[in-house]
């Protein structure tokens, strides 16, 4: 898998492309490297993460297959992060760029779970 | 077992629903009523929201309001959108033998905002307390459960014809990311309870 870092080193649009291409567990990469702008602050980008909360009301298959389903998680994978959520009141359940983390929200809050996103630590 | 079983694949593609005449007329009556909640919400801050919607539209940001305002703006009309179609398609669909792949979906989508909806409203907790009998919202209760029982059905069916995982996915995040202990806090910041 190409590491995080290595990511950071490739233009915006490069950038992009390379962590959808990780996201469809793809290990082509993108070849295009670009010196980074005089302007821009070397600061190494924190991912933004994607948190599902533990709520009463829906069901654990039911978490355990939106997990599956949006993410492509094998079952194993989505049921440990479902019981993370209910043992332990929360989970990161995806991390990423920030489009990415509200695409992933929006699609959760679609299916009904309790998720936010937040700046990663 | 497959007998006792309410809605089933079909021999020929989608899926049989044997359901009892009560059954779908709650399963008509309740997605409509709510989809009627739904009409004016706009782009209504999530907390002043009304408890039955405040589920159904949850916040992305929970300390940064202006984050929180444009993620509104962006998503609020299609979330809505989403609940409303999964909704609609259920109440029309709810006299029906026989439905097709996006039917279910919808189905198990809306049967979820039902149940969003009516847990809210009652206040459901992890204790899932049920009232005396008599209880004013008994009725509510016993439709808070048969859609829980039902759901469970259709996630039993469904998660049988995911597609395969999709490889390295699983690497992409750790299981636990921040090393939590048991317990922690809720959103609201309210105790999690220990499992027992």
């Amino acid at each position: 898998m190409l590491p995080r870092a290595a990511t950071l080193m490739l233009s915006r649009s490069a950038r992009e492309r390379a962590m959808s291409a990780i996201a469809m567990g793809s290990t082509a990469v993108p070849a295009e490297v670009v010196r980074p702008q005089t302007h821009e602050v070397a600061v190494p980008e924190l991912p933004w993460l994607v948190i599902v909360w533990n709520d009463p009301i829906n069901l654990m298959t039911y978490v355990t297959y939106v997990f599956q389903k949006l993410f492509g998680y094998s079952r194993e994978k989505a049921h440990k992060l479902m019981l993370d959520v209910h043992h332990k009141g929360r989970a990161v359940v995806s991390s990423g760029p920030k489009e990415r983390a509200e695409l992933d929200v929006a699609r959760l809050h679609q299916h009904g779970l309790w998720a936010t996103m937040e700046h990663g630590r | 077992m497959s007998l006792l079983r309410r809605i089933r694949p079909s021999k020929n593609g989608g899926y049989e629903v044997h359901l009892a005449s009560e059954e779908r007329s709650l399963l008509s009556v309740l997605p409509a009523h709510l989809v009627s909640l739904l009409d004016n919400v706009g782009e209504t801050p999530q907390d002043e929201l009304p408890d039955a919607l405040q589920r159904l539209l949850p916040p992305a940001y929970t300390t940064d309001p202006d984050a929180e305002r444009a993620y509104v703006s962006m998503t609020r009309e299609d979330l809505v959108e989403h609940h409303r179609e999964s909704l609609e398609t259920m109440s029309v669909t709810a006299k029906a033998t026989w439905l097709n792949d996006e039917q279910l979906a919808a189905w198990l989508a809306a049967l979820n905002d039902l149940r969003l909806a009516l847990g809210s409203m009652l206040g459901v907790t992890e204790e899932e307390t049920e009232p005396p009998m008599g209880d004013a919202e008994q009725a509510e209760w016993i439709a808070y459960q048969y859609l829980g029982a039902l759901q469970s059905e259709l996630v039993d069916i469904l998660e049988r014809v995911l597609p395969d995982a999709v490889p390295g996915a699983d690497d992409l995040v750790p299981d636990d990311y921040w090393g939590d202990p048991v317990g922690g806090l809720r959103w609201d910041g309210t105790p999690q309870p220990r499992d027992p």
